[in-house]
């Protein structure tokens, strides 16, 4: 029976094709068996970085060098942990610069990512064909977000396919962390209305993040980060969010969903600058 | 005794190797789906697969404000194998595709930010076994 099982797996997982459909019994199946698992495991989404850029250049936040990790500090970076992470904030700076059209600055962030995909086995994500797209498209913001999002999700297939999900988890973190220590930073600086709301809104990423970071984190790597994210956790808990669900409306023609619900994000100023002070000492943490 | 246990784990291996080649061609199908015509999504540099039988698969993401999204997902050359379901928080059903002839792309607009719940799994009817493989892009 075991063999028979084995063998339905094989035949099912071929190259889905018509004879694909209803290629094996569905009694065969035994729903207890560890051959019929979810293989990626828990799934995790985290969203993608580039938005928080996207808004901060839709609000006319000015572009500030001075916000990013500075590229010399990549020599510094010695463990996979501390590669990892810091590809994902590189990769924030880099959507930053390109939203920005800061073309020359994004050539020198570009060359320090390879560095780190190098270092890290991922030279398939971003091969020569990337880079010579990257320089050929770097006066469109719009192409550069297009082939930078691309090469980072085909790290992350290429990570997840090969066993190596704790390394494209980081990447996703220290995305996320840079992309909120620049929300933050910027906040600051020209206090608007819209960035704070998004701040406010990463409520659930970072329960996402802590759960990530849980489900990895073999031999307590991750412990000292994970108590810094509970830290942060605990500042996001005093934020006040209501939401109403409201039935959204459907256009079947158009394949489009127009979602009706109404919310609202409260942060008061105590909790944003402890909200602040963490991410930037969190941010430093990982980077230095 | 012996070679069978071993013939097992050889077939159990040849089963791995086909399953990740499997859903490694679908991820190139699902990319296509993504970007759609226009090539106007953007990826959020994610890609999301499961090994699916009669399971759901399942996971949160946000959704922020101001934005258009893309799901698209594909678990074989015919692109209904898949049924996506996203739901607020509270379990309100915001869409599911199993309306729309398992459509195997679905646009949402956003005006304000809302952490969804996306379910993914097979239409029994069509697949009851496979790699299924999903996407999520916003609208440049």
């Amino acid at each position: 029976m075991l063999l028979g099982l084995v063998l339905a797996t094989t035949i099912s997982c071929g190259s889905g094709n018509e004879s694909d459909k209803k290629e094996i019994d569905k009694e065969i199946i035994d729903p207890n068996s560890s051959l019929n698992t979810n293989f990626d495991g828990k799934i995790f989404s985290i969203p993608s970085p580039m938005q928080t850029a996207m808004l901060l250049q839709e609000v006319n936040a000015p572009f500030s060098e001075d916000l990013l990790n500075p590229i010399e500090n990549v020599d510094g970076y010695s463990s996979e942990m501390q590669k990892a992470l810091n590809l994902g904030v590189y990769g924030t700076d880099l959507g930053y610069l390109s939203i920005y059209k800061q073309n020359s600055l994004a050539l020198q962030y570009l060359s320090t990512i390879e560095k780190l995909t190098t270092s890290l086995g991922l030279e398939g994500a971003f091969d020569k064909n990337f880079m010579s797209r990257f320089e050929k498209n770097s006066t469109n913001k719009d192409s550069m977000m297009v082939i930078v999002s691309d090469a980072f999700k085909k790290a992350d297939n290429y990570l997840k396919t090969n066993d190596r999900k704790t390394t494209s988890a980081l990447i996703l973190v220290g995305g996320w962390i840079e992309s909120l220590y620049l929300a933050c930073q910027i906040n600051n600086e020209n206090n608007n209305e819209k960035i704070l709301e998004r701040i406010g809104e990463q409520t659930e990423t970072l329960n996402s993040i802590i759960e990530i970071l849980e489900a990895y984190n073999k031999g307590h790597k991750f412990d000292e980060l994970i108590t810094d994210m509970k830290d942060l956790k605990s500042y996001f808990a005093d934020i006040k969010i209501t939401y109403d669900f409201v039935q959204p409306k459907t256009d079947r023609q158009k394949k489009l969903t127009i979602l009706q619900h109404r919310t609202k994000v409260e942060i008061e100023t105590n909790t944003l600058n402890f909200i602040n002070q963490k991410i930037n000492s969190i941010r430093d943490k990982i980077t230095s | 005794m012996k070679k069978l246990i071993l013939l097992l784990v050889a077939i159990g291996g040849m089963s791995f190797a086909a399953s990740a080649q499997d859903c490694d061609a679908l991820v190139k199908e699902c990319e296509k789906i993504l970007k759609g015509k226009q090539g106007n999504f953007v990826s959020d540099g994610q890609v999301y697969t499961a090994l699916l039988d009669r399971e759901k698969a399942e996971f949160k993401t946000t959704f922020f404000g101001g934005s258009t999204y893309r799901i698209a997902c594909t678990a074989g050359t015919d692109d209904t194998y898949v049924i996506f379901t996203v739901k607020d928080l509270q379990g309100n059903v915001l869409f599911s595709n199993k309306n729309y002839k398992n459509s195997a792309y679905w646009d949402f607009k956003v005006p304000k930010t809302i952490p969804v719940l996306v379910e993914t799994e097979l239409d029994l009817d069509k697949k009851v076994t496979g790699c299924a493989v999903m996407m999520i892009g916003f609208k440049r």
